[in-house]
């Protein structure tokens, strides 16, 4: 063919590769040094290819988890290369921006990967909790139980209002991880990431920042996780895996309720309709009698008294255990010309929540096949069916499908089990349905088809030059139904609504490779290449807002006109880049990149811009020859980059909507939104320095980051006031900075022959500070998101999530003032609470391993930041939690008081000894608030335990916490089948793991909740609100390969 | 490639392009529920008013509110209503007759008035202009409206052309002319106590324009809703809550009077056994509220909880008695208490009364008659139970005569007093912090407490 250049001579190169151990490697890359001439060693190690070069030629080793290897082939005969275990690895193979492999020490910026071992068996159904704890600078918060949603943030929120989540990229294809929802639906739905299956995964490869990622232009401000899946190289034969694994889950952060006083006000309760037809039967707190067996008519006994005791664990008992089957199998196989893996895993989790299920069925084929010599072409595909009958209620579903907001409401007498024998009893009418009403008849489904696949080809060209090209798709269907049943509180006709999404973002691109030795010292890895992107987005809702006949479920079953919505939307950028490295004697190295993007939602003229960076490394123990027993390896690196982001599409003119039509006259109004014809993409300019070193045969291995990231232009959606004409404008401008550090360390500091203990810990900090938000200065608060009267705020001068809100009215000598009736006040004017994000985030592994069997452990913290907690909130409103024991009778420290008169309504109290002057009821549930008058002197109103805990509801300062916490994230005990056992038994392979994970909290500051449950996956974090309880899970998974 | 992406990013899910019909429909059913929605009127200014009252999470009741509490009059009347009155303004003259500026400028001017008077200085002059506006004084917004309204009025002529998209006039100009005239006089008496000199000026100008003022009950401005989601907002609300009730100084007031509006205001317990109207009492603790008993206490009458119940803005009744008032103050000449007499009528056959000797019968009680000595305690009473359910306005009016004379609950937390304001929205700390600080230190602090402007006493 016209690509080939044709040599005077054929030589064919053979051997085996192995490891120290001397068994076979498959997969290893074996190259002419300098060139992309070679192939992949088989399963039993062994390699062949043709060269058309003299000898000797240098060969280059690579494998993923061992040193890369040169070795000099003077003679045309086999060659075995031994290849050096390397789990610090220092010449480690990373794969890099654009799916480039390229050795870890040539890089100026940090990459961290995580391997195969890392991520499986740990059966998290959402696969970024996988990596809590694992990685230096990555903070993950998931905000629903075990069904939810999880965020994910490196380095920082580096966009005040944008997505600050990173860009996940499968096999080289861009893929979707939003959370979607509309239609006013506060369910929390699973994070599109949360699809993919850690089984299929190979290699996780995080590109931290702007610096790594910079050839991703446009997308590269928050990092970029690459996920590489298996393939079939290497398989000689047919490879069979089958894993099995079965998890189960429990809830593990449960509010604290108290047990002594039950439903009711005021000590009082009994029990009519639940609507208020008895004594206080319509409250729904906990501020009733005493629990102490006294005769109380209740909810199931048809007005018979009966005895008014404690259910201590009627919310818990609520609660199931949640059972993940997961069952798998892949086939994998590879022959010189082609190579395969085909795999199916179906996973089935039924949740804590009662009738709360997911079925997931993941279909996955990688496969290439050598068409010619020089060209190869080759497939993935992932497509995933997702079927959930009934999800769980979010965290503001409203009274008709919430779960914790009942229950933190819930009748501390309330008798679960006579709720679940009859779903039509009810413990109280007025604002609640029974919670397996709730569960079992108003439901949310969830049915989503997701197709993430490419086609690609491999051409080489000449010597040293490869052409790649790719398209790639991520497509799918989402579609949701919400019922609520006739009959339901609040919804008394019930509803029913449809809620579809299209998702599809579609990526081609074309590379260009060439690597060439330069001579002896320079050597040249360039590359330039194009992109093409398009992104579509459709939405369609419709709701029956009350159904004309119960349990049928149509839109056309309405005895209204239907609410409906619709959105569309596209998007399509241009892009291309180019990058050369230029290293020098294997020990330093440059690296220079550039990118232009032109995308559709900027205007014309702003359209086009161009991102460059530049970085390089020096392994100063390989240039100054200073390596020694003691140090092995010490490496610099450092870098520059600047990289964007565009807009969303239609965010240049505003727009007015139309709503439904009142008896026939269209409705139309302006959005609340002004629209900017003028829009820029937004820059983020980012510093790196790095180090790195290992000491005594790499036994000890440090890794150290320094970053700084300014981010300016920002594209704002500002909140202005109302009377500026729109609740909020999209502006550019604002300036944010981040910088921190990250420390990884992993040694080994105990080793022989049958026995390992080694180490790694992570450690990040990141600060950040709000420089400006409009360039005129008016602006000096953004706000990212907002709860029950607590705003987060992006504020100049302050750092990132600023908690702003009601404060307690305080003296100047910071004493809080209390009014004459006892209350505490609030100040008029908003304070700050506190910020949510972190001071630092850290992780310690320990593994130990014995022979077969392995067994680490993983503990990890969050160390400062705060949050505002609606739980607590709520919880001592209503008196369910144990927390508001203290006063409420003498046993627990209640100031006895009587109303002079018994007229409670004249609020004046005295406290009193034994008696009252005129045998007033003398009451043992006062409190008095700790503070001072208006004047000064100590407040000394008694008032009710009741008014004393609901007293500060309103001022947002009294709910605030610290975010600390340290948790025993993961424990997992591996056995490995011992080698010769598996032969006997004609296996290639089998381990048996175990796994638990989210044990428990070594130390948290907040409680009843777990403070890593966040509000939404949104920037508008530190307010929790009522969250599904995280999960404890246990797991054993068996794998076998034959 | 350049006008590629321009078409691709032609937004295809809204116009760019306003219709002067439709957004004036859309400020009158958004006013409407605004005006008569639960933040505004029966979470605040109805409880405020002792018209309504909480049996349960008596908060607001209480006053122990926060400063997002009041957020939905601000964000609304501004970022929607203003927004889409000026939309019309600003139209080009050859798109839309000068009738859609003159309603625009009415319904705004409305708007603006409901502003001053729950929160006091609002931006006006620079509103919708400046990304942080500055705030006007109460004196300068109430100038500016009437200078408003006398535009309003001239832009205003049948022979101007017709109006769609009116869904409480049905494009009738005289009756947008009547009530231009009508909210005149509504502001000339707000500012009466302060600056009688444009009171009076404003009230001659209002009740001698030719145009007249609202003249009958077919005349009064109210937006009547439709059946579900297009309901009243209180029947939507009490299709799904049972937290309210009518407040027992207004049954107790109406019993006092043998008030034949009672049944209309208010529901039998549903428990038979009580067998009488009761109200609950405002401003108890929660647990007292509820001890009242859901199922023995009065819910609002069905004549407010139906889906098609009108929301009230402007009441044939209110300008009789404003009438009578400017008479009183000697404003313009008339008899105040043929006119006081006139405007009870007016508001029993607002509410299905029309029995006339029920009717004389009430108007010749000693607690009704006329007292010429005191108007303000004659008309404040009864406009107070005219104006059942427009909380807003019975708050403003409450504050500026005075009467009835009300008393806060005992469990209410501003030691005995019961709020004379709103709070501006916290938002405006944050967000509008330079402007907020100006009006606050003319104004005085951001209190519920604090006096405003035209609440001279």
């Amino acid at each position: 063919s016209a690509f080939l250049l044709h040599a005077q001579q054929n030589i064919s190169l053979h051997g085996q590769i192995i490891d120290s151990k001397k068994v076979p490697v498959i997969g290893a890359t074996i190259t002419i040094a300098g060139t992309t001439n070679g192939t992949v060693s088989e399963a039993d190690g062994s390699f062949r290819f043709s060269i058309k070069h003299a000898l000797p030629v240098t060969l280059q080793v690579r494998a993923v988890g061992y040193k890369t290897q040169e070795v000099d082939v003077y003679e045309n005969e086999a060659v075995t290369i031994s290849l050096k275990d390397q789990s610090n690895t220092l010449d480690e193979v990373v794969v890099t921006a654009l799916g480039i492999t390229k050795e870890k020490k040539s890089l100026g910026y940090t990459v961290q990967a995580l391997q195969n071992k890392d991520l499986e068996n740990t059966k998290e159904t959402n696969l970024l909790n996988n990596l809590t704890g694992k990685l230096a600078g990555v903070r993950i918060t998931n905000s629903q139980g075990d069904m939810g949603s999880s965020r994910i943030v490196i380095r920082g929120e580096t966009s005040i209002a944008g997505n600050n989540q990173p860009l996940f990229v499968v096999d080289g294809v861009p893929v979707d991880n939003s959370q979607l929802n509309s239609g006013g639906a506060t369910r929390d739905f699973r994070n599109a990431i949360a699809d993919l299956n850690p089984e299929d995964i190979e290699s996780l490869n995080v590109l931290k920042g702007p610096n790594a990622a910079a050839l991703y232009g446009s997308r590269a401000a928050h990092g970029v996780i690459l996920i590489t899946t298996k393939s079939g190289k290497g398989q000689k034969g047919l490879g069979i895996t089958l894993t099995s694994g079965v998890t189960l889950a429990n809830v593990a952060t449960l509010p604290e309720y108290q047990n002594v006083f039950g439903q009711g006000s005021n000590g009082k309760f009994s029990y009519v309709d639940g609507k208020g037809g008895g004594v206080n039967d319509g409250v729904d707190e906990s501020w009733g009698p005493k629990l102490d067996g006294r005769l109380i008519p209740q909810f199931f006994s048809n007005g018979v008294a009966v005895p008014f005791v404690a259910h201590p664990d009627n919310v818990k008992d609520f609660f199931e255990t949640g059972v993940t089957l997961d069952n798998g199998i892949s086939i994998a196989g590879s022959d010189k010309k082609y190579d395969f893996r085909l795999g199916v895993n179906n996973q089935r989790q039924k949740g804590t929540v009662p009738n709360s299920e997911i079925k997931k069925t993941n279909f996955s084929i990688n496969s290439n096949y050598q068409l010619t010599k020089d060209i190869k072409i080759g497939a993935t595909a992932d497509y995933i069916v997702t079927n959930a009958p009934a999800l769980p209620g979010g965290p503001s579903g409203g009274r008709a499908a919430g779960v914790m907001l009942q229950f933190l409401w819930f009748g501390r007498q309330v008798d679960i089990n006579e709720l679940k024998k009859n779903w039509n009893n009810n413990w109280n009418n007025s604002y609640y349905n029974n919670p397996y009403w709730n569960a079992y008849y108003n439901t949310t489904t969830q049915d989503k088809n997701r197709l993430i696949g490419d086609i690609h080809l491999e051409a080489k060209i000449a010597d040293g030059l490869n052409f790649r090209f790719r398209t790639g798709t991520d497509y799918y269907n989402d579609r949701r139904k919400y019922t609520i049943k006739y009959g339901t509180s609040g919804t008394p006709y019930g509803s029913y609504a449809e809620d579809a999404y299209t998702v599809s973002e579609n990526n081609t691109e074309a590379i260009l490779q060439y690597i060439k030795k330069l001579n002896k010292d320079f050597s040249l890895d360039a590359l330039a290449g194009f992109n093409l992107r398009n992104r579509s987005y459709a939405n369609n809702y419709q709701k029956a807002p009350r159904l004309a006949v119960p349990d049928l479920y149509t839109l056309t079953n309405s005895r209204d006109a239907l609410t409906s919505s619709n959105y569309f939307s596209r998007q399509r950028a241009y892009s291309g880049y180019a990058s050369a490295q230029l290293a020098y004697k294997n020990f330093a190295y440059l690296n220079i990149t550039g990118r232009n993007d032109w995308s559709s939602t900027l205007p014309s003229n702003n359209r086009s811009y161009f991102y460059p960076s530049v970085n390089g490394s020096v392994v100063l123990s390989d240039a100054l020859k200073i390596k020694s027993k003691t140090l092995d390896f010490l490496k610099l690196r450092g870098g520059w980059s600047e990289v964007g982001n565009d807009a969303d599409p239609y965010q240049l003119a505003t727009v007015y909507n139309f709503q439904t039509a009142f008896n026939g006259n269209p409705i139309q109004t302006s959005s609340q939104k002004k629209l900017n014809a003028d829009l820029k993409p937004e820059t983020t300019r980012s510093v790196e320095f790095g180090l790195e070193s290992s000491f005594w045969q790499n036994r000890l291995h440090l890794d150290f980051a320094y970053y700084n990231t300014n981010s300016f232009d920002q594209i704002l959606e500002i909140k202005t006031t109302a009377s500026s004409g729109y609740t909020s404008q999209l502006i550019n401008a604002g300036k944010i900075n981040n910088h921190g550090i990250e420390l990884q360390v992993e040694g080994t500091p105990l080793q022989s022959r049958h026995f390992k203990w080694n180490v790694a810990v992570n450690y990040s900090s990141n600060k950040s500070k709000v420089k400006i938000l409009d360039y005129a200065g008016q602006i000096q608060n953004y706000t990212i998101g907002s709860s029950n009267g607590v705003d987060v705020l992006a504020s100049v001068g302050q750092a990132y999530g600023t908690l702003y809100g009601t404060a307690y009215l305080r003296d100047a000598n910071g004493n809080i003032i209390v009014g004459a009736n006892g209350l505490p006040k609030a100040d008029p004017q908003n304070r700050v609470l506190g910020h949510y994000t972190p001071d630092w985030l850290g992780g310690i592994t320990n593994t130990l391993t014995y022979k077969n069997l392995q067994l680490s452990f993983l503990i990890d913290a969050n160390v400062g930041g705060k949050l505002y907690s609606g739980t607590n909130r709520t919880g001592n409103y209503t008196g369910v939690l144990k927390q508001t024991l203290p006063g409420r009778d003498a046993a627990h420290g209640g100031l006895s008081y009587y109303y002079p008169g018994n007229l409670s309504a004249n609020g004046k109290k005295l406290l009193t000894g034994t008696s009252a002057p005129n045998g007033e009821t003398i009451y043992d549930d006062g409190v008095i608030f700790k503070g001072v008058l208006a004047d000064g002197t100590p407040n000394a109103t008694v008032i009710s335990a009741q008014e004393y805990y609901k007293a500060s509801y309103n001022i947002s300062e009294a709910y605030i916490y610290s975010s600390t916490f340290v948790k025993l994230r993961e424990v997992k005990l591996t056995y490995n089948v011992g080698k010769r056992l598996i032969k006997k038994i004609g296996l290639q392979d089998a381990s048996l793991t175990l796994t638990g994970r989210n044990l428990f909290f070594i130390y948290k500051a907040v409680p009843n909740i777990d403070p890593e449950t966040a509000l939404s996956t949104g920037n508008g974090q530190g307010l929790e609100s009522l969250a599904l309880p995280t999960t404890r899970n246990y797991s054993l998974n068996l794998n076998v390969k034959f | 490639c350049n006008s590629q992406l321009d078409e691709i990013n032609k937004n295809p899910n809204a116009t760019e392009t306003p219709q002067a019909p439709y957004l004036l429909t859309s400020a009158l059913k958004q006013g409407a529920d605004l005006y008569w929605g639960s933040e505004s009127n029966f979470n605040s200014s109805l409880l405020f008013v002792q018209h309504w009252a909480k049996i349960q999470y008596a908060e607001p009741d209480r006053y122990d509110v926060s400063n997002s509490s009041f957020t939905s009059l601000w964000n609304t009347g501004y970022s929607t209503l203003i927004t889409d009155l000026n939309t019309i303004l600003n139209s080009q003259d050859n798109q839309v007759n000068s009738n859609y500026k003159g309603i625009a400028l009415t319904l705004r001017s409305w708007v603006f008035l409901l502003l001053t008077d729950a929160y006091g200085s609002i931006p006006y002059q620079e509103a919708g202009l400046k990304i942080t506006p500055a705030y006007n004084t109460q004196k300068e917004v109430y100038t500016g409206l009437l200078a408003d309204l006398t535009q309003a009025q001239s832009l205003l002529a049948t022979a101007n052309g017709s109006v769609s998209g009116d869904v409480v006039y049905s494009g009738n100009i005289s009756k947008w002319k009547k009530l231009v005239n009508s909210l005149r006089l509504r502001i000339a008496l707000r500012i009466s106590d302060k600056e009688p000199d444009l009171a009076k000026q404003a009230a001659i100008a209002a009740t001698g324009d030719a145009a007249g003022l609202l003249a009958g009950n077919s005349d009064t401005f109210q937006f009547v809703y439709a059946s579900s989601p297009q309901q009243n907002p209180a029947s939507a609300w009490f299709d799904t809550r049972d937290d309210y009730r009518i407040s027992k100084t207004m049954v107790d007031k109406l019993y006092e009077l043998s008030d034949p509006r009672l049944p209309v205001y208010a529901q039998l317990p549903s428990d038979p056994s009580v067998g009488k109207y009761v109200g609950g009492a405002n401003g108890l603790s929660n647990s007292d509220a509820n001890s009242q008993g859901f199922a023995k206490t009065s819910k609002p009458g069905t004549y407010f909880l139906a889906p098609q119940s009108p929301a009230v803005i402007f009441s044939y009744s209110e300008v009789l008695f404003a009438r009578a008032e400017a008479v009183a103050r000697g404003y313009i000449s008339g008899d105040a208490e043929q006119l006081y007499k006139s405007a009870i009528t007016a508001s029993l056959n607002q509410f299905g009364i029309t029995d006339a000797t029920v009717i004389a019968n009430y108007l010749s009680q000693p607690g009704v008659k006329y007292d010429a000595t005191n108007f303000a305690k004659s008309i404040g009473i009864q406009k107070w139970i005219a104006f059942f359910g427009q909380g807003l306005d019975a708050f403003a009016e409450w504050r500026r005569l005075d009467y009835p004379v009300l008393t806060a609950g005992p469990a209410t937390v501003l030691d005995g007093q019961i709020p004379s304001r709103f709070f501006y929205p916290g938002t405006e700390q944050s967000l509008n912090g330079v402007s907020y600080k100006a009006a606050i230190s003319a104004q005085g602090k951001d209190l519920l407490t604090t006096k405003l402007w035209f609440d001279a006493k």
